[in-house]
């Protein structure tokens, strides 16, 4: 290695030791032995023993509470994280366009992904009350007898879905951003071409746009798999199962039935599905996304 | 750009149609808090009126008949608003310092820098972001304790200066749309890389910083769990603690609530209403792109 | 841009301005917060509850009059959300700086207590004080804070619950509300003239309908626990008994109505939105608690309580019930001024000074020297309907939840089971018989992994 070579290392490294530290310190010594622990039986308070596969062979034969919580977490990110991708996308498009009182519109938009999911929660419990909530208050008078939401087993996915869609503010402007890097230059070709409104979305809008769509996927893929706080609030899990998100079920097993190495399982069986998800996010990613377009 | 844009400036049919359409797209968006706020400032009674069984509220209902201001000086009684403030604005200052400092660092050394196995280590740290936080949550709080740091703001500040994945990631794609070319210039005059970064790169990131700032500001604003479990002394907490405390089971009324919650929301609100088109420039030039 | 020989008047004003910010934020950061503890000279006591708002402040009257009762320890409170106080605790155990006394749920007491996160409070009692709280503190005191041989948690509130109900409702449906009904049985009948709809056909009250299959399977005669034997008995025939009643009862309403309506109710409000308040409820089985919230609330609300009648075959005054306990956790540091502090406001140290506290917040007393205490007199005067719980808590029938390691995991289950059989799902039976599957393999699980179960 040439003495400029070595230098050039030197000041890479430099420049990323900040991270590098952390990584090392926060993330991957404690990952480690995160993954110690789901080999263990460990109450938090008393030393780790060893168990072997217990925990895992007991997750994977032995707990039907584990399966549903995955078919939950399933479900929810296979609906939410395409539902969210599409609204957020086609607000951004409308708000894309130049009228008055944009940036007010932006801001209506914008607000509820920014109230704390604390308020969030506590909000929609109120509103989605099968009885005398707004929600089904509105619906009565249009004629439609409305649900029971959050405590209907049919119905109580749907309703964290929707409420979910309410902070799709939080990617719009991530698209807002996206769209403003089209270049001007393509729609005014195409506007002299007579294209279609439609087509030119197609054509244009949205090849450029794949990246950040691609981006929102995967943060929505991984945000699904980490959904806990409004779960926790509003359903605990309820009715019937029927909410018991996988990070829920896991808090319940670490911190109510006190058995970390079994959440400690639990926790790394995710990070592969996690892992897994995403990789297979990227390997379609050559098919659709499209970058660096000129 | 102006000249361009002119396609963007649809005509006057068009443009009630799309004023009719985001009005109508708002309303989902606002109602919820136009509730919150409205309840905040309705007196018990009222509230429970639609309660107990009755009838179901309208639109009406939204407002209130007489407004009760008095609930926010009542929930802003029953905790101490002083110390929660000062420490959630204290805890904001230190992370964004220490996490812009070290997320441009780093991103700069991804970005514009050479060295050996760099692309590799990228990937790592992004995988990181795939992380529940779980698996680590034990560790990281055994390490924090045998550390001796239990009961002080340092397992909340100092991680921040090891530099996050996410405003690493969201800052390279910025710096990779800098001019290679002018790196060059500075460092055939003989620059560091560490006064190019300084003097070249910092000034021409300011939209992507202001931006990550942001995004440090309302997650430390937002950050409930971590201060709960690593501070005991209850004058060290922060707003979001103070939040959390009108939902407790033995808590006070939901008014309290809603006014508390509408407290805490409104400082962002404005904060993004003024800011927004620095912050939607930031993302543009960083976003996933 | 201004280059610095040419600065523009605005560019002074945006620094000034910002100068001025930095320096008032700064002013502002460095500012002393509020003294954490006031009194000098005294040991701190750190004491974690999870009242807030208006019983926060009912708490912290407490709190005030232990400080000043004397002179050597300062109780410094911190408020900690029911629903994390959990994983709270267990972190600052971890962390090497638990609180000195904590306030909570019942339910925490087998599992920490087996773990060895408690200090056995006996050891701080005299042979002769341990002997006599023993022989005078109610039973359910005593199934519900011990574990084995050992009591892990003091309680300064004791739940037990009745019958509420709005005597007009009654006498409107054509009922006496003098007669009350003497069986549970004959309680359903009549609460279908109590029932009221809508014209969508929304229940907007409803009479008594029965829930809570881990209260009912002790009134059926059964129970989650033969405290007797000391052993699990979760899928009696009285436990399915007890089930199906509340199946069937319910289904006679209609499943989906009767979840819709309480679900439609903020049933667990603690201020003036408690339904029965707003009598969206005639006739509903609560806990003891309420009668001060109606006072504070609503003082012009007319009802009555009584306990629940025993269904045929049944056991009267019987139920399940829980409450609020002072744990110490073995590694307090300053154990001497928790126990004193515990002391003071279970009624250890005095019942009559203690009565007075436990009237403040409408809690139930440890025994019954601190029931007939003057200032206990004087409340029960007051409020008459409170006596209903005081009686309900003398009863023999009146027991803890199962005193084992895995309460909490036996505990979601009945519930999730309930949940299943009222909506239809499961039968009662196979509710009942789900919650001994469940519960049998996890504890063989945790039996084999070497835990206490």
């Amino acid at each position: 290695m040439s003495r400029q070579k070595r230098q050039q290392n030197l000041i890479g490294y430099l420049f990323i030791s900040p991270w590098l530290i952390g990584f090392s310190v926060f993330t991957a010594w404690p990952f480690l032995q995160s993954l110690w622990l789901s080999f263990t039986r460990y109450d938090i308070i008393s030393e780790p023993k060893w168990v072997g596969f217990a925990n895992y062979h007991a997750l994977f034969t032995q707990d039907p509470q584990f399966w549903q919580s995955l078919q939950v977490t399933f479900t929810y990110a296979a609906v939410a994280v395409p539902l969210g991708i599409l609204c957020g996308f086609g607000l951004a498009l409308l708000l894309n366009i130049r009228i008055k009182g944009q940036e007010i519109y932006r801001t209506l938009f914008y607000i509820p992904s920014i109230v704390p999911a604390v308020a969030t929660s506590v909000i929609f419990v109120w509103i989605m009350n099968p009885q005398i909530g707004l929600l089904n208050g509105l619906l009565k008078t249009v004629g439609i007898i409305g649900p029971n939401w959050l405590n209907d087993p049919t119905w109580s996915l749907t309703s964290l879905v929707l409420i979910s869609l309410w902070g799709v503010g939080g990617s719009m402007v991530i698209y807002l951003a996206g769209l403003k890097d089209v270049p001007l230059s393509l729609y005014e070709a195409s506007l002299v071409d007579g294209a279609s409104a439609w087509h030119r979305l197609k054509a244009i809008t949205w090849p450029f746009m794949t990246p950040v769509i691609f981006f929102n996927l995967i943060m929505g893929v991984i945000g699904s798999f980490q959904y806990f706080t409004n779960a926790f609030i509003m359903t605990n899990g309820g009715p019937q199962d029927s909410t018991l998100f996988y990070s829920l079920y896991l808090f319940n097993r670490a911190f109510r039935y006190l058995d970390m190495g079994y959440a400690s399982a639990m926790a790394w069986i995710l990070f592969v599905i996690v892992v897994g998800a995403t990789s297979i996010l990227f390997m379609t990613q050559k098919k659709w996304v499209q970058y660096g377009n000129n | 750009m102006q000249s361009d844009s002119r396609w963007l400036a649809p005509q006057k049919w068009h443009k009630i149609l799309v004023h009719f359409c985001l009005i109508a797209l708002s309303l989902p968006a606002v109602l919820p808090l136009l509730w919150m706020v409205s309840t905040s400032l309705k007196p018990d009674r009222e509230i429970y009126a639609t309660g107990g069984g009755g009838s179901a509220p309208t639109l009406a209902s939204l407002l209130p008949q007489a407004i009760k201001w008095s609930n926010y000086a009542e929930a802003l009684a029953t905790v101490p608003l002083g110390d929660y403030l000062r420490n959630t604005i204290f805890l904001c200052i230190v992370s964004i310092i220490g996490a812009i400092s070290s997320s441009s660092l780093v991103a700069y050394g991804f970005s514009k820098l050479t060295f050996w196995g760099r692309d590799v280590l990228f990937v790592v740290m992004l995988g990181t972001m795939a992380l529940p936080g779980q698996v680590t949550m034990i560790p990281v709080f055994t390490l924090f304790k045998n550390l001796g740091w239990y009961g002080t703001y340092l397992p909340l500040i100092v991680p921040a200066f090891f530099a996050s994945p996410f405003l690493v990631f969201l800052l390279t794609q910025f710096f990779r749309t800098l001019p290679t070319e002018m790196l060059e210039a500075g460092r055939v005059d003989g620059a560091t890389e560490w006064r190019i970064f300084i003097q070249l790169v910092i000034p021409l990131s300011k939209p992507a910083l202001a931006t990550c700032t942001l995004f440090v500001f309302l997650g430390t604003w937002n950050e409930f769990f971590g201060p709960l479990l690593y501070i005991n002394d209850p004058t060290k907490y922060t707003l979001a603690y103070g939040l959390q405390q009108f939902l407790s089971n033995y808590g006070g009324a939901w008014s309290y609530l809603m006014a508390a919650a509408t407290l805490f929301t409104l400082p962002i609100l404005v904060l993004f209403f003024f800011a927004q088109k620095t912050f939607i420039q930031g993302i543009s030039t960083t976003g996933g792109k | 841009m201004a280059t610095t020989d040419q600065v523009s008047r605005r560019d002074v004003l945006r620094w000034v301005g910002a100068g001025v910010a930095g320096l008032a934020t700064g002013t502002y950061l460095l500012t002393p917060g509020t003294e954490r503890r006031r009194m000098r000279g005294r040991k701190t006591v750190r004491y974690w509850h999870m009242w807030s708002g208006e019983w926060g402040e009912v708490v912290q009257t407490i709190i005030d009059e232990f400080n000043e009762s004397q002179s050597r320890y300062e109780v410094v409170p911190l408020i900690i959300p029911g629903s994390v106080g959990e994983s709270k605790f267990l972190m600052g155990t971890v962390g090497g700086d638990p609180p000195d006394v904590m306030t909570h749920w019942a339910q925490v007491i087998p599992t920490w207590g087996s773990q060895g996160l408690l200090l056995p409070l006996e050891t701080l009692m005299s042979r002769m004080e341990w002997e006599d709280f023993k022989a005078t503190s109610y039973p359910v005191s005593l199934t519900t804070g011990m574990l084995g041989e050992s009591l892990y948690g003091m309680t300064i509130g004791l739940n037990a619950f009745g019958l509420y109900y709005i005597p007009q409702h009654f006498i409107e449906a054509g009922l006496d509300p003098e007669n009350f009904p003497k069986s549970l049985e004959e309680l359903c009948t009549i609460s279908e003239l109590l029932h009221r709809k809508d014209r969508s056909n929304n229940y907007t009250r409803i009479g008594y309908v029965p829930s809570n299959f881990l209260n009912l399977s002790q009134v059926f005669g059964g129970g989650l626990y033969d405290f007797e034997k000391s052993e699990l008995t979760l899928n009696s025939e009285e436990n399915v008994r007890a089930m199906d009643f509340i199946v069937e009862e319910r289904k006679k309403v209609g499943f989906d109505a009767v979840n819709r309506f309480f679900s439609g109710l903020d049933s667990a409000s603690f201020t003036g939105g408690w339904p029965f308040i707003g009598g969206a409820l005639s006739c509903t089985f609560d806990g003891q608690w309420r009668v001060e919230q109606i006072r504070k609330f609503a003082p012009d609300l007319e009802y009555k309580t009584i306990p629940l009648p025993p269904p045929q075959g049944g056991r009267p005054l019987a139920g399940v019930t829980n409450g609020n306990f002072m744990i110490i956790p073995k590694t307090a540091k300053e154990v001497e001024g928790a126990w004193e502090f515990v002391r003071f406001w279970s009624g250890l140290a005095g019942s009559e000074q203690a009565a007075s506290l436990y009237t403040r917040g409408g809690w139930l007393p440890l025994n019954n020297r601190i029931a007939e205490a003057p200032d206990y007199q004087k409340y029960l005067r007051e409020n008459p309907e409170f006596g209903t719980f005081v009686k309900v808590l003398a009863s023999q029938d009146l027991v803890g939840n199962p005193p084992v390691p895995t309460q909490t995991f036996i505990m979601d289950r009945a519930n999730r089971s309930e949940d299943f059989a009222i909506r239809g799902t499961w039968s009662p039976r196979q509710a009942v018989e789900e919650l001994e599957k469940a519960v049998v393999e996890e504890q063989e699980r945790r039996r084999r992994l070497g835990y206490a179960v």
